[in-house]
């Protein structure tokens, strides 16, 4: 019998739709009737977008770029 | 006046450009292999600060997951490049550029973290799971479902601030996974051959990270809405 337990170990098999036939189902099934497991779902789908978010983050400061750049003036070969 | 080299003329082959024009957002389209060809064979300066362009924040960006220090950082984005710069030559092509170029990164990284003997691989999330002792998640999630906030809330300075502070405490190899995974966008695969882990063992790495992180978003937005 599927509990929750099952959905959140294979939720990256769900998530990334590598789930065989059958265990689908069965889970799928669960997911139906458990309000917790919808939940579930849904914050961990939400978790995953909100953390690809931090993608968009800058850490390189004109500075370390300035520095960056001197460095390799120095190392680059004349032309 | 500035040289106009090899890139700027390949710019205008892909893209349509005259070769006098300056360099535009269109250079993103030239993959990088065919700047570090340009490189390589033309010494082509532009190609090469193109490059730096496309990796500098990804670079900087690992090696501060990493190291989580900003000197340490800085540091290895510098040696990544020198790195790169006296075995560009040697670059088969057999992998994508990009995952040799996180690969690097990663092993100079983690020197440094063995150099302030900072190494924190003893610590563990295997055990963490949110259900019960029965396997239900019974009234530990849906009453902290935040999953239809809207975007405003969810995608504040401070939201953002809240994520990143999370990612920052996962261990180390975990935290790792999550920043080439799911900040970074690279597939199971890449990550896997970068780190040299199984694809399994990786999956099973980033499913206790997610879950982790997963917790302490719901802990933080329920905590927001009371």
């Amino acid at each position: 019998m599927v509990m929750c337990k099952d959905v959140v170990e294979n939720i990256i098999g769900y998530i990334e739709a590598e789930l065989d036939d059958k265990t689908l189902d069965e889970l799928e099934r669960h997911l139906h009737e458990c309000p917790e497991c919808q939940a579930f779902v849904r914050t961990y789908k939400k978790m995953l977008e909100l953390t690809g978010k931090l993608r968009e983050r800058t850490f390189v400061t004109p500075e370390i770029r300035q520095r960056l750049k001197e460095l390799l003036k120095s190392k680059l070969k004349p032309n | 006046m500035k040289k106009a080299g090899f890139l700027r003329k390949l710019v205008g082959a892909f893209t349509g450009q005259k070769k006098k024009e300056a360099i535009t957002p269109e250079t993103n389209r030239i993959p990088d292999e065919k700047l570090i060809e340009l490189f390589i064979t033309s010494n082509d300066k532009d190609a090469f600060e193109e490059i730096v362009n496309r990796y500098e924040d990804k670079i900087y960006g690992l090696a501060f997951r990493i190291t989580r220090d900003h000197h340490s950082a800085e540091e290895v984005l510098q040696e990544v490049f020198l790195t790169l710069l006296k075995k560009i030559g040697t670059f088969r092509g057999e992998s994508k550029f990009s995952s040799w170029l996180y690969r690097v990164t990663a092993n100079a990284s983690y020197m440094h973290l063995r150099a302030e003997k900072k190494y924190e691989s003893d610590l563990s999330l295997d055990d963490y799971v949110p259900y019960d002792e029965n396997g239900t998640l019974m009234g530990r999630i849906k009453v902290k479902d935040w999953s239809d906030r809207p975007d405003q809330a969810l995608l504040s300075k401070e939201a953002m601030e809240i994520i990143e502070k999370a990612v920052d405490e996962l261990p180390e190899p975990y935290r790792v996974v999550v920043h080439l995974r799911d900040i970074e966008g690279l597939s199971n695969e890449e990550v896997s051959v970068l780190l040299g882990l199984s694809v399994p063992a990786l999956k099973s790495r980033l499913h206790r990270a997610r879950l982790f992180l997963r917790d302490k978003l719901s802990d933080y937005f329920y905590e927001r809405s009371k």
